[in-house]
């Protein structure tokens, strides 16, 4: 049983690997995966900071209050003029909020309140949305100024329109807050290591049905149980890899590349990688058990990719349903394949706890996938609907 | 030696074998001769222990092939219509891993590999990756591979399909040979000619059943014809059934 499984595993192996294009796509796509996503998040995350420092507003109609230009001025705030048409740049997301001052405004503000708009799309998640913050503080901060100096001139303390004063307290580390952007990255990882064995997991199942190579193959007499065995070894071992190569591009880049905005949240131990690591290395050969059963069904490659296509839609679909559902981190996740992945994977980036029981759970879980699935597939091997079944 | 008795095989409604029963004796070459749909292929997977037998028994050198499945496939070297071979890999290296999944010796299989290849004339495509193989070198690859292990019984199902002239001619050889080695051969045909110059024993199966075996010459005396196809047809039943459709008409 062993030697068949090692004779099996070897050829599989030798055999994807000589596809060199296919196979040198998956390898690229695994290391560059981590150099990708870090230099991207790091982007969007020095624009979007950037945006809210930045001393820049945009303002139309600013000849109609000095007061406001004035108050702008003094903090250090520089004034642009926004483009005519930016009320439909902003639906397209192509222009930053914009504070309007009608022309009414001076009549109304000397006479009692008056009015300013603030236009924006709060459908749009990029980084401009964050100067709303910015021009909604300095439009508090001009409100306050100018109240406390009506209140002085009338010879009221200030102190009595302030009844409670209220201070920000953020109890959020940056690194939580950096990871609501962290999602991505296990997210996208634990993808690559389902779709990144798509190929050999068909290659090994379908792809001998295809071929015609099934039926002579079974006529060894070896168990069904130690081919299917040697094959999702090959798969196992080739998830293995691909989930070593995005570590490696994740460890390369974190160490090697300056990431400013990344580094101070992103500070990952080795404790922290080994976590992560062990996730994965539980993942990456059950989702290849389980896309081999689904292939064995399949009488041809492309059959078969479509089916395959299905489990892949649902595990990328799982973070997404996750959001949506507003989950909170919860034991039972940890029994459901690609989301215990996920939460295990955040914990560790956000610095969370990380207790046996998130290792020990999904790798249980997956080893059992493995083992039904290769079970299974086995006892499909002896159907003659499947080893005849040729389209 | 190669015994079927009363074997039986139905898919939903369609009895494919219906009760065959027939030897192919050690060192001799038996021919299933039959048209197609008669049932050949399906008789041959039963005893090549890919489909499982309804009713029936099946034995290779008296191991039964339903109860020590894999004693039967040690003991016969099996070559159905499926003769995929990995693109990827060389000749050689498609044989090689079939000698391995079956546990023969690396010194034994080369040895063996190298009569094959002199027999088969295979010197050239040997160290080729199988990709873009013509149907005849597909079939020598898949040939080898199924009988590396040298076994005493070999079961080819129509061995002769879509290969040209001289891919027939080295095939035929190689029949020869194996039978002069002692080996017992069955293969399955629907080429009289074929059939009629190398088998020493002819079982023509028609619906399922055997409807009539003996020698080339036995079966032209039974059917009182002077050629093996006049006699084919008088002995299988697509005669018969004919004649009863137009009796119906």
């Amino acid at each position: 049983m062993w030697a068949t499984i090692v004779t099996v595993c070897t050829k599989e192996l030798t055999d994807h690997l000589r596809d060199r294009r296919t196979a040198a796509m998956i390898f690229f796509l695994s290391i560059a995966m981590g150099p990708l996503l870090l230099i991207g998040l790091t982007q969007f995350i020095s624009s979007v900071e950037k945006k809210a420092e930045a001393r820049e507003v945009f303002v139309e109609g600013k000849a109609n209050s000095p007061q406001i230009v004035n108050f702008f001025a003094r903090q250090d705030v520089t004034i642009k003029d926004p483009k005519p048409d930016f009320r439909e740049l902003i639906k397209s997301g192509k222009h930053d909020p914009v504070l309007v001052i009608p022309k009414t405004f001076e009549e109304k503000f000397q006479t009692g309140t008056a009015e300013v708009e603030l236009v924006f799309d709060d459908t749009r998640q990029d980084a401009g949305n964050a100067s709303i913050g910015v021009l909604r503080r300095l439009m508090r901060g001009f409100n306050g100024e100018v109240s406390t100096q009506r209140l002085i001139a009338r010879g009221v303390s200030p102190q009595l329109v302030r009844v409670v004063d209220v201070q920000d307290v953020n109890l959020g580390t940056a690194a939580q807050r950096a990871a609501g952007l962290l999602f991505i990255i296990p997210w996208i990882t634990l993808l690559g290591c389902v779709s990144g064995v798509t190929a050999i997991a068909i290659d090994v199942t379908a792809g001998e049905r295809e071929r015609g190579s099934l039926e002579p193959l079974l006529m060894n007499p070896v168990s069904r149980a130690g081919l299917t065995t040697g094959k999702w070894l090959a798969v196992a071992i080739y998830g293995l890899t691909v989930a070593a190569l995005t570590m490696c591009g994740f460890a390369l880049t974190l160490n090697f590349v300056p990431l400013p905005n990344l580094a101070s949240v992103l500070s990952i131990s080795a404790a922290q990688y080994l976590g992560f690591a062990i996730t994965m290395f539980s993942f990456a050969p059950a989702m290849g058990a389980l896309q081999m059963l689904i292939a064995t069904y399949g009488r041809t490659y492309k059959e078969a990719q479509t089916y395959v296509s299905y489990l892949i839609m649902a595990v990328s679909m799982a973070p997404a349903i996750g959001m949506l559902a507003q989950f909170k981190d919860a034991t039972w996740q940890l029994f459901v394949p690609m989301l215990g992945q996920l939460m295990v994977i955040t914990r560790i980036l956000r610095g969370e706890t990380v207790t046996a029981m998130h290792y020990l759970l999904p790798f249980a879980l997956n080893t059992a996938i493995s083992v039904i699935a290769v079970l299974l597939i086995s006892k499909l091997l002896t159907k003659e609907k499947i080893i005849f079944g040729r389209a | 030696m190669i015994e079927v008795k009363d074997l039986r095989k139905q898919f939903g409604s369609v009895k494919a074998v219906d009760g065959v029963t027939f030897t192919g004796k050690s060192g001799a070459i038996t021919g299933l001769l039959g048209p197609n749909g008669a049932g050949k292929t399906t008789a041959i997977r039963m005893i090549g222990t890919l489909i499982a037998i309804d009713s029936g028994a099946a034995s290779i050198d008296g191991i039964d092939v339903a109860t020590d499945a894999d004693g039967a496939r040690c003991a016969c070297g099996l070559l159905t219509d499926s003769r995929g071979v990995y693109t990827r890999m060389t000749a050689r290296e498609n044989i090689r891993y079939y000698a391995e999944l079956r546990g023969v010796e690396a010194a034994r299989s080369e040895k063996t590999l190298a009569r094959f290849v002199d027999w088969l004339d295979m010197k050239d495509i040997l160290d080729r990756r199988t990709e873009g193989f013509s149907q005849g070198e597909r079939m020598k690859v898949a040939i080898v591979r199924a009988l590396i292990h040298e076994p005493a019984n070999v079961i080819l199902d129509e061995p002769t399909n879509g290969l040209d002239v001289m891919s027939t001619r080295a095939l035929r050889e190689l029949i020869k040979r194996l039978k002069s080695d002692g080996q017992t051969v069955m293969f399955s045909s629907h080429v009289m000619q074929e059939v009629a110059a190398l088998c020493d024993e002819i079982i023509i199966i028609s619906h399922g059943r055997v409807t009539a075996q003996g020698t080339t010459e036995q079966l032209m005396e039974m059917s009182g014809k002077n050629n093996l196809e006049d006699a084919f047809i008088a002995l299988s039943d697509v005669s018969q059934s004919a004649d009863a459709h137009k009796e119906v008409a």
